[in-house]
């Protein structure tokens, strides 16, 4: 039997009746028919809704027939429902009469696009504060960590050192290895016409060891041990842990961000050291398969290459790179707030502002390098 | 007088991980209509029977029907019974009205100001009218747990399970959920399985229950709990009932 509702008028008086399966998998439908009985009804004083022809009715069907009793008496008409054989359809419809919202519906106000730019406008001077605030916040954490070294989590040193250094070694050392490779590539056809292959070793050298290899480690460290830092404190803060160990007395910034700034700042240069000599293996297979050049030439035009100043001005940033790291992945988690979704949104930020402040540092680096001659 | 038709049958039941066996031959009966309680100590397995009882685990041994039916617990696809978790379970990053479009999108046809009008109605049953745009981080604890009530809804399941819906609220907000229960139990005719172990709620709302105990593997009474309270001989369930200690230091 399909879904219907029959009017049956006189006068000012009406009675409807459905018919038919006024359920969820009907509701389409059952919609329509109320829809069209609802214009019929016009200039009606009193309607009956008779149940008693209904196939069957659950909470969708009886929603669709409450509110149409709602409506019809929001319109100064009278309207009931006959019970007759059916007292249970009844009471269900009246179940969801009398539970409508008392309080006006809140609306969650859509921003325009103006509007949104102004308000993080506004935000920015709070948050270059809050992040001023934390550094200096891990700045003391840091100090009184040596006097009160129960206060700070060492005993995850070894485990944060090994998923930041040895699990991601792979990583690091492979992009390294096809920098160099890269860099190699650039050097055999830029410098070949030239005539001038004996400056790729020279090349490979200054590029790698002084921006590349630190720029390139730190990128993938920000972007795989970043992320996971930042969601693991993340999921920490939205499950109340962090809470724990403010109410016991600890200050997650000694316990938690400590720890992982210190192994960062352990890992990054070693990290970096084996990325820089894998990109000098990959400029060595690169320029010997492509060009006359020979591996023992190579390597000689690359220990020439290799002066104090090169290894300096590369290594001497990669503790900086990796506070910024640990201080970025470890302040978006402590400042994530809400459910899951939360996490998944600050651990997005701290990845793209720890590579963006990476890239940052290493440009500062550089021009400072520049204007001391160095 | 025919005996009431069952709603659930559970038998011979086995259930664990690994190598261990958590319960054993697990048998009882959920009639229509009653509100049905899991109850037993802490760690005894009533939360990890319910996963089952719900499809999310297998079963070792043993048969769980849903009117006469076994798994998959589905009609033409459509799960046959909502659920209420522990946390309410609501997704964080959308409003009420959205949480429980979630179902009607997934299962139905219904869009548009019909589903909107389902959503607002059954928001309203559970006295939530006024929220349905509010993010679950912008209401409280015994609100969250009555809009994952609306989501389990959704789809007009006459079976609903619930996850102790009174862990962690306050007295007044547990009381309005035993109300709800027994509103959605009488007046909707709603088969309602609680897994629980607040006794002012169990005496409430439950027509019948089954105690569990982790000792024993398995159920240990059976039936109307306010004349377990009275009339058991078992020591674990009169301890569990009259809150002493004498036999659950035991275990």
């Amino acid at each position: 039997m399909s879904v219907a509702i029959r009017a049956d008028r006189k006068g000012e008086y009406a009675r409807i009746i459905p018919t038919g399966p006024f359920d969820l998998a009907h509701a389409t439908p059952a919609a329509q028919a109320v829809k069209n009985v609802e214009a019929l009804l016009t200039g009606c004083g009193s309607v009956d809704l008779d149940v008693a022809q209904l196939d069957r009715i659950d909470g969708a069907g009886a929603v669709l027939l409450a509110r149409l009793l709602d409506r019809l008496e929001t319109g100064g008409r009278r309207a009931t429902v006959v019970e007759g054989s059916n007292p249970e359809v009844a009471r269900l419809i009246a179940r969801y009469r009398e539970r409508r919202a008392e309080l006006p519906v809140a609306h969650t106000g859509v921003m325009s696009p103006l509007a949104r730019i102004g308000a993080v406008a506004a935000d920015l001077p709070g948050k270059v504060n809050k992040a001023l605030d934390f550094i200096g916040r891990f700045a003391v954490a840091l100090a009184k960590a040596t006097a009160t070294p129960n206060s700070v989590d060492w005993r995850s040193l070894p485990r944060l050192i090994q998923e930041i250094g040895a699990d991601g070694l792979v990583v690091t050392s492979a992009a390294n290895l096809l920098i160099g490779i890269i860099v190699a590539f650039l050097g055999v056809s830029q410098l070949g016409p030239l005539g001038a292959i004996s400056y790729v070793p020279g090349l490979v050298v200054v590029a790698h060891l002084r921006e590349l290899g630190p720029l390139v480690t730190a990128m993938v460290v920000a972007g795989r041990s970043g992320a996971g830092l930042a969601s693991e404190i993340a999921t920490m803060k939205v499950s109340e842990e962090i809470d724990a160990l403010r109410s016991m007395g600890f200050d997650p910034v000694r316990w938690l961000v400590v720890p992982r700034c210190l192994a960062l700042v352990g890992t990054l240069p070693l990290l970096t050291w084996i990325g820089d000599l894998l990109a000098l293996v990959g400029g060595l297979v690169v320029t010997t398969a492509f060009t006359r050049m020979t591996a023992r030439a190579y390597l000689q035009a690359t220990a020439e290459a290799i002066t104090p100043n090169h290894l300096i001005t590369g290594l001497v940033k990669t503790p900086f790179l990796a506070f910024a790291i640990g201080l970025i992945a470890c302040g978006q988690g402590l400042l994530t707030e809400g459910g899951a979704a939360a996490v998944g949104s600050r651990t997005t930020s701290a990845v793209v502002l720890a590579i963006f402040s990476v890239i940052v540092i290493s440009a500062v680096f550089t021009f400072f390098f520049a204007l001391m001659g160095i | 007088m025919p005996s009431p038709r069952p709603h659930i049958t559970v038998e011979d039941l086995t259930i664990g991980w690994g190598t261990r066996v958590l319960m054993e031959h697990v048998t009882f009966q959920v009639e229509h209509g009653m509100v049905f309680t899991i109850l037993g100590g802490s760690g005894c397995g009533k939360s990890t029977l319910l996963r089952y009882l719900i499809g999310l685990e297998q079963p070792r041994a043993g048969n769980i029907y849903i009117e006469g039916v076994g798994e998959p617990h589905t009609y033409e696809g459509v799960p046959r019974f909502g659920v209420l978790f522990q946390s309410g379970a609501l997704f964080s990053s959308l409003t009420l009205a959205e949480n429980l479009a979630l179902p009607l999108a997934r299962w139905t046809p219904v869009r548009g100001s019909t589903a909107r009008e389902l959503i607002q109605a059954k928001l309203d049953l559970v006295g939530l009218g006024a929220f349905a745009n509010h993010l679950p981080g912008e209401i409280s604890g015994g609100m969250k747990k009555r809009a994952g009530i609306a989501r389990a809804l959704m789809l007009e399941a006459d079976l609903l399970f619930f996850d102790e819906p009174s862990a962690g609220l306050d007295p007044i907000s547990a009381a309005e959920l035993d109300q709800l229960i027994l509103t959605l139990s009488r007046d909707l005719s709603i088969t309602i399985v609680v897994v629980t172990h607040e006794l002012p709620s169990i005496f409430l709302v439950a027509d019948q229950c089954i105690v569990l105990d982790k000792a024993s593997k398995g159920i240990v009474a059976k039936g109307d709990p306010r004349k377990l309270r009275d009339e058991s001989k078992v020591a674990f369930v009169h301890d569990f009932f009259t809150r002493s200690a004498t036999a659950t230091s035991a275990h």
